[in-house]
């Protein structure tokens, strides 16, 4: 009896193996931000490097529901991922932070404030006012949702 | 003497397009006794370690950012922040349906009689008034934005940063040793990319086939949304029937192919998807207070 269940077990190990491998991804962009919902527009619930392990929680319309190594779960498009485990590492960008070249968070929060951009601008003679004035200027996703029913046109993400 | 390093400089510069792209990073490459000549005399190594020709999203983000600053020293950024929010709407419901709907786009209105929109890496888009009073209605500015998003979503141009990159590389290798390269070369980067792509979508554009793929994948995102995708051709007819000596219209007629090639290929798409909703309603009373 034990022996005819064997292969029985072996191949529920095996899919369990499977089932478990597909529901992992990592991320292959030096940087990419998990979402609230499936849009640009929703907000950030957390950031994940290169090389980061992501479980999946589901999936609609090329965008991924994943559990990140922080216990968040939140939005990720599709193509931020990869099948394969992937090394980590960050950018040429993200190790140019001022005064830290080795701290990708450093580097990751001064380009998030544009410094790079903002030196050009100086030297240049630009006014960068401009690009803050453009980046303050944001949409919510429930201004997206009421826009979107409002006008009677269909998608804009949705289900948080 | 003092003209060795300016030499090997030139010489680094003229072949940082022909090196190879190694595994995880740029292999500056000079084959036989001139390629060890010359590491041996700008002592540095054949290889930038970890450095990437490729331009990935948070360097592009930070190139739109230079490139907006530049944008915005050429016309003045309308300050309008109610239209600028309705802009911003109706550009991210057709961003959405994007090859790249992840990336966060951020849209603008430029104080110029001018018709023209342009598109600047990492989702930087710009629409002129001039355009907004050409345009009719809400399906027409989606028409337009979708094409800009286009040119964003399918990475138009970043060939041309990724040659800048090669060459900022390669250059800074020989100026300054590796230490410093990956450091200075993205500085460096960041101004003469700028400068580059800032000309491209203010004074070229972008190339024909760059445009036509625009044009189709506008029509396709503005269509999946449930606008009207007649918007863009409605908006070529329009610019098509004014004057080559228009003022307002020069610099539209010479970055972009001519109106009735354009036409001719969008029009069958739009025949393709006919159907959709145009609010022209919401449309006037942002763009022009309900006149």
């Amino acid at each position: 009896m034990t022996r005819r269940l064997l292969p029985l077990v072996a191949l529920l190990v095996l899919a369990a193996s499977v089932a478990g491998a597909q529901a992992s991804r990592w991320v292959e962009r030096t940087k990419a931000d998990v979402r609230a919902g499936r849009g640009s527009y929703f907000d950030v619930v957390d950031t994940v490097l290169k090389g980061e392990q992501v479980e999946i929680v589901k999936s609609e319309a090329r965008w991924l529901s994943v559990r990140t190594p922080r216990a968040k779960v939140g939005w990720i498009f599709e193509t931020a991922l990869a099948a394969q485990p992937v090394t980590g590492g960050t950018s040429d960008f993200l190790k140019l932070a001022p005064g830290d070249a080795s701290t990708s968070a450093t580097a990751a929060s001064a380009g998030a404030k544009g410094l790079y951009a903002e030196d050009y601008a100086r030297a240049r003679g630009f006014d960068y006012g401009v690009v803050s004035w453009i980046e303050e200027t944001q949409v919510t996703a429930e201004e997206m949702e009421r826009f979107v029913a409002d006008g009677r046109l269909r998608g804009a993400g949705g289900a948080r | 003497m003092t003209a060795l390093p300016t030499l090997l400089l030139f010489a680094v510069a003229l072949l940082a397009g022909c090196q190879n792209a190694g595994v995880g990073g740029l292999m500056i490459s000079l084959p036989g006794p001139a390629g060890q000549a010359l590491r041996a005399a700008a002592g540095v190594a054949p290889a930038v370690p970890g450095a990437f020709t490729d331009i990935d999203e948070p360097e592009e983000i930070e190139l739109g950012r230079a490139v907006s600053a530049n944008l915005g020293s050429r016309y003045p950024l309308l300050r309008d922040r109610a239209l600028t929010r309705y802009v911003t709407l109706v550009g991210n419901v057709v961003a959405a349906e994007s090859e790249r709907p992840d990336v966060r786009y951020r849209f603008a209105v430029l104080d110029t009689p001018e018709v023209n929109a342009f598109a600047a890496p990492g989702g930087f888009i710009f629409v002129t008034r001039g355009a907004l009073a050409a345009m009719r209605d809400e399906a027409t500015l989606a028409g337009v934005l979708a094409h800009e998003v286009a040119h964003v979503a399918l990475r138009h141009g970043i060939d041309d940063v990724k040659a800048e990159k090669r060459k900022q590389l390669a250059v800074v290798a020989v100026q300054q040793g590796l230490a410093q390269t990956r450091v200075r070369a993205f500085s460096n980067l960041i101004a003469s990319a700028a400068d580059v792509v800032a000309e491209q979508v203010v004074l070229k554009g972008y190339s024909r086939a760059d445009e036509s793929a625009a044009d189709r994948a506008g029509i396709a995102y503005a269509g999946r949304v449930g606008y009207d995708p007649a918007g863009l051709r409605d908006f070529l007819q329009t610019l098509g029937q004014r004057s080559a000596q228009d003022a307002s219209m020069a610099r539209f007629f010479a970055t972009h192919p001519p109106t009735g090639d354009r036409l001719s290929e969008v029009t069958p798409l739009v025949q393709a998807q006919a159907g959709g909703v145009r609010n022209p309603e919401r449309f006037a009373a942002a763009v022009r207070g309900g006149r």
